[in-house]
Order: structure tokens, then sequence, then C-alpha cells
């Protein structure tokens, strides 16, 4: 039985509702010599001499978040700003020393906000409020209670 | 065009009256190039190098005309106001850069200048504050001895009331 030609292909276009707002990074920094180990603040700074090496005092100026740290393996999760991922993500490949140490920075992984921290909860348990969790729920069920609730 | 570029016309501003003699192409080229590198860093620098140069300069009326690639331009504007000294000659003199116009060719920078040079010279007459000054400027314009000029002048004279 011949089937019906399907039709010319058209162009679609789906446009999400809420694009994805941050981008999430899962990098590791290699050291090979065994030197000490930078902690969480070090790493932080490292980041953003890395931004201002490359981008300058507007690239270290991007709300660039450490959410997590650990520092035998050298590896955290990074959260950028949608806008500032092509800038962070050259910086941190272009960054070769640390401290005069031969240092690399190797990206594992990145996401858009779409995935599994998109959804409230796991935005409010990151950060550790479920409070704020349940009454975002709530919102979500009655949107009309917005005006009227008031955000701490 | 294949290759567009963009002209910044540009104002040096100073309190220092010896700012005047700082303003060369090098020096003015120099502060500029640093400024983008403060601002936008190695990739920022390297953008606007590109084809980068210091087109015209005046340093009795402080006008800078700079050129760009049209892709970088936005990225030297935005580095203009992080200009806050000339050094030339082992002297520096604090400074700030005032945006007149971006325009894509050399001419409408120009055109705009001329505009410009009017509307401030009609200025400086409405500030004078006693009446040999204006003389002066009323005798100085006149002056001007290109032949084109001279139906300028007496525009000039006639804008003086209404103004």
């Amino acid at each position: 039985m011949a089937r019906a030609e399907p039709p010319a292909a058209t162009f679609e276009r789906r446009v999400l509702r809420s694009a994805a707002e941050h981008h999430y990074l899962r990098v590791r920094l290699e050291l090979p010599d065994g030197g000490a180990r930078p902690s969480v603040a070090q790493f932080k700074q490292l980041v953003v001499s890395a931004l201002r090496e490359l981008h300058g005092e507007v690239g270290a100026a991007l709300p660039v978040d450490v959410l997590i740290y650990e520092e035998k393996t050298l590896s955290a999760i990074l959260r950028v700003i949608s806008s500032g991922l092509v800038k962070l993500w050259s910086a941190l490949t272009l960054l070769g020393f640390y401290q005069n140490r031969r240092c690399a920075f190797r990206v594992l992984q990145v996401k858009p906000c779409g995935g599994w921290m998109a959804s409230p909860k796991r935005q409010f348990l990151l950060q550790g409020c479920l409070a704020s969790w349940v009454l975002c729920l709530f919102i979500e069920r009655w949107p009309k209670c917005k005006n009227v609730l008031v955000w701490v | 065009a294949a290759l567009s570029r963009r002209y910044v016309l540009c104002e040096v501003v100073s309190e220092d009256p010896r700012c005047r003699q700082c303003i060369e192409e090098r020096a003015v080229g120099l502060a500029v190039r640093d400024a983008i590198g403060r601002v936008h860093g190695d990739y920022g620098l390297a953008c606007c190098s590109i084809s980068f140069t210091v087109k015209y300069l005046n340093a009795y009326t402080g006008t800078v005309l700079l050129r760009c690639r049209k892709d970088s331009y936005r990225l030297l504007c935005s580095a203009l106001p992080f200009v806050r000294q000339l050094e030339s000659r082992a002297q520096r003199y604090p400074c700030f850069l005032n945006t007149l116009h971006i325009g894509g060719t050399i001419r409408t920078c120009q055109k705009f200048l001329i505009q410009y040079n009017r509307r401030q010279l009609l200025m400086l007459l409405q500030n004078c504050t006693n009446e040999e000054e204006r003389q002066c400027i009323q005798k100085s314009l006149l002056s001007c001895s290109i032949t084109e000029e001279q139906s300028h002048s007496g525009d000039e004279e006639d804008d003086d009331g209404t103004e």
C-alpha cells in the first residue's frame, strides 16, 4: 500500500519558553607537579585571573560561581551565565600557569540549565533552601498568588 | 564592501593646558591600545589592533580620528572612557576622550567635524565674557584666508544674532 508522500520539508522552529540561563561546566585542573593544591578560594581566583588575562576587566567581572570543588581530585563544577560561556571556556583553555607551575584545565562536561539542575526543586536543594522550593511549587500551582507573596 | 572599517571621532579633553603637547599619534595610539588591553584583555587587544591606526589628529582642538575594523568597533568604543592619561616624552597628563561621532568613512566624519566645529565656534562666541574677546574672535574668524571659507565667515556673522 502506497504511503502518502510526506510533505516537503518545512522549516520548523522551536522556541523554548525559558532558554537556558546558566551553563554548568564540569572541569578538572591538572597540576602535573606534586605541589600544594589550591583551595577553593584560590581556585576561584585562578578562574577569574584567567578570564582577566584573556578578556580583561569585562571578562573578570563575569559572574562565575564555583558550585562544587574537590581539592583531592582538583575537579569542580562551575556555573556561568550563558552569554559568557564562550569567554569562560576559552579563558580556561588558554590558561597555562598557576603560580609559575605548569597546569591545564580539562573541560569534561558542559550542560545548559535545561538539565537535571533546572527543576526548581534541584535549584533550591543546591542552595539548601527547601522552604523556597515549596514556595516555588506553590506559586507554580497558583500563579495568581505571585503578586501577593513577598519573596524573602 | 569586503573590508569594512569604522572611523571613530573623539576629542581629547584635559584640564591641564600642557596636555596639548602630548597629543601625538603615537601617544594617543598607545593610550587607547593600553586601555583596550586592560578592559578587554588579550583577545580584545588583538581583535581591535588588526586595522587600528590614528588617522587624523589636531593638537589645537584635540580632535582625534581613529580607525578600526567594523567587527571590533564596539570593543574600541567601550574602552575609550577608560583612557585616563596621555604619556609622551616621560610626561603624563590626565585627560579623557569624548566620543563625538562614529562613521563608516572618513568623509562622513569630516562632514560631521565641520558642522561640529561651526557649532563650537558659535558657542565660544556666546560664552565670551567681555567685548574684547568677542572682537578678537570675530577678527580672527574674518581673517581666515582660504577663499572657500570666506562665505563661511559671512554665514557665521549672520548667525550671531539668531543664536
